[in-house]
């Protein structure tokens, strides 16, 4: 069963997505900060995780690129998804594999997740 | 004296709202390092005011932190924000962010928020931070909680050099712990009159300063929030100005030569009143005809609009083109339907001061009267104005349609005589199978004139007084303005 982390400030979405993403036969965490994600992420190694840009602590561009750092996440594919337009986020990270402007339908996000790492 | 040391206690500094008219109502704006609670429905504003606050921020080189608890979704927010001409989408990610905080609020509560909020602002060194969803906040925290949140707040904010916005919805009894608390309180209302709904914000509360009491009328568009200050409160003292000995031409030198002084006080205000198509608009023409470019002219018309007011001077033989391109005179138009009465008297007192404006002619004051929600607030609107264009030295005619077109008596909304300096009734009457125009003055300030009924021709050559009209008794008016009851404001015909 493959791994998803979603992490997300807004506990409500994340927790809504990590639902979804558990019916269609994932096995998904939440975490509500980059410095909860990391810890998190650590535990679980996931194969793919779920960002938003803008959170407390640690956003979403300096969890990434902490992730990128990190040899042992070398296969973990990072979904960043944000309210703001992806020009205003790619100067802090560009090393995501997918990015997606909030708010985007689920369907989109599964379809991506699909072909990122299967089912 | 000067003094180098940094401990010197002076007034404490403004932060500049970049919402038009707020730092008015509030003597000069928030309170930097102040705590204020912005309340009010969901719908009436709260999230804009507060956003526009954090861009203007933004756009003076600070920094801004917006963080929602139970609020609408940060993207979701920023999509209805990005159609408003102040979002900069540039803010991001260094000089604004929204961030919810309440994870740390569900799993640690007050102090757990708190710990957000220190942080935030420490770390993101900003000067404006919003806290929307008050109400989240105080679910299940008692009184001293909360007191002691926002006592903490505060020391906080004055440590960090920032300015705190708290939003809530709740009602305003069952808030109470924390107004004692806060430095300020303002409401956002958003009331139905009838069909139409008007805007409102209150300062209920302000620490250190007298904030303009009262509600004021704010509009929401796509450059966000304007607050249009109430005239009564902004021009608040009495005109100080006592007329003087002054004269200027009323445009009709006919006219003129029936008052003493050979013309109108200069900066009085004048209205003349008749039923339609009785030569009001066109008195109003001639009186802005005579604009100079030292003495410039404005034309306000709520009904007939430009180009008609231009076709009509024409007609008149008194083109306005010529003057209009000298910068004697400018023609502004104003539709009487949605525009609130505020918005309407900045409009005007902006242009006065545009161009240093001395003739004023407002045609159809009952546009005026359309535009306000409290019909009992036309007086005290009124008297403010006539005052501040006294201040001002700007000679005013006003025109004001009566509702019968042939009538010998005048029936007048809100006691006008008592208002204005001038007053001239024009009509028609009937005689011998011939339709006359009559003009009456029925009151001049501090000058003498020739009372009676004057024949008033319209032709080419323009408005004119053709010499004494001898009637019987019968179509003479009586010689006072009918006014409404005591208290009541009779609505007039447009």
């Amino acid at each position: 069963m493959k791994t998803i982390l979603v992490v997300d400030d807004e506990l409500g979405s994340a927790e809504v997505l990590s639902l979804i993403l558990e019916e269609e036969g994932y096995r998904a965490f939440c975490a509500v900060n980059g410095q909860l994600a990391l810890i998190q992420a650590r535990d679980v190694v996931p194969d793919l995780v779920i960002v938003d840009y803008m959170m407390p602590l640690m956003n979403g561009a300096e969890f990434a690129r902490a992730l990128r750092a990190d040899p042992q996440f070398a296969n973990t594919k990072i979904v960043l998804n944000s309210g703001l337009p992806e020009v205003a986020i790619r100067d802090q990270f560009d090393g995501y594999d997918a990015f997606l402007r909030k708010p985007f339908k689920v369907e989109t996000l599964l379809d991506l997740v699909q072909q990122f790492i299967g089912r | 004296m000067t003094s180098s040391t940094t401990d010197n206690v002076g007034a404490i500094e403004r932060l500049r709202s970049s919402v038009p008219g707020l730092d008015q109502i509030l003597g000069g704006g928030l309170f930097r390092t102040g705590v204020y609670i912005i309340q009010g429905l969901p719908g009436c504003g709260k999230t804009i005011l507060a956003n526009q606050i954090c861009y203007g921020h933004v756009a003076e080189g600070g920094a801004a932190v917006y963080v929602t608890l139970l609020a609408e979704s940060h993207s979701r927010m920023i999509q209805h924000l990005s159609t408003l001409s102040f979002f900069d989408v540039k803010a991001f990610p260094d000089k604004l962010a929204y961030i919810s905080a309440f994870h740390d609020l569900e799993s640690a509560g007050l102090k757990g928020l708190m710990g957000v909020l220190r942080r935030e602002m420490r770390t993101r060194k900003v000067g404006v931070l919003v806290l929307d969803g008050l109400v989240a906040a105080s679910e299940g925290a008692s009184d001293l909680d909360l007191k002691k949140f926002v006592h903490e707040l505060q020391s906080i904010a004055v440590l960090q050099d920032c300015t705190v916005l708290l939003l809530t919805s709740g009602n305003i009894h069952r808030m109470a712990a924390e107004h004692t608390m806060v430095d300020g309180l303002i409401e956002l209302e958003d009331k139905l009159f009838d069909a139409r709904s008007e805007r409102s914000i209150q300062v209920r509360k302000f620490r250190g300063a007298g904030p303009l009491r009262g509600k004021h009328s704010l509009r929401i568009d796509n450059d966000g929030i304007t607050v249009f200050p109430r005239i009564e409160s902004l021009y608040r003292s009495a005109s100080t100005e006592t007329m003087r000995d002054e004269v200027t031409t009323s445009g009709i030198a006919s006219l003129d030569a029936q008052l003493a002084i050979k013309g109108l006080p200069m900066a009085s205000s004048s209205v003349v009143i008749g039923s339609t198509g009785t030569g009001k608009t066109t008195m109003g023409v001639h009186f802005l005809h005579a604009s100079t470019p030292d003495e410039p002219g404005l034309h306000l018309s709520f009904f007939e609009g430009p180009d008609r007011i231009r076709a009509k001077a024409r007609s008149l033989g008194l083109g306005l083109e010529a003057l209009e391109a000298s910068g004697a005179v400018e023609l502004m138009w104003q539709s009487p339907g949605e525009a609130l009465l505020d918005e309407i008297a900045e409009r005007l007192l902006s242009a006065i001061a545009r161009r240093n404006v001395r003739r004023l002619v407002i045609d159809g004051l009952s546009g005026f009267l359309d535009s306000a929600v409290y019909q009992e607030r036309i007086n005290r609107f009124f008297s403010c104005l006539v005052n501040e264009l006294r201040s001002r030295r700007v000679t005013v005619l006003m025109t004001l349609e009566t509702r019968d077109v042939v009538s010998s008596v005048i029936s007048m909304p809100w006691g006008v005589s008592g208002l204005v300096d001038n007053l001239f009734f024009l009509r028609f009457v009937h005689d011998e199978g011939h339709v006359e125009r009559l003009m009456t003055i029925i009151k001049m300030h501090d000058t003498d004139y020739q009372a009676g009924l004057r024949r008033i021709r319209i032709d080419s050559q323009g408005m004119y007084i053709a010499g004494t009209y001898r009637a019987d008794g019968d179509v003479i008016p009586s010689a006072q303005p009918v006014a409404g009851p005591e208290g009541s404001v009779p609505s007039p015909s447009k």
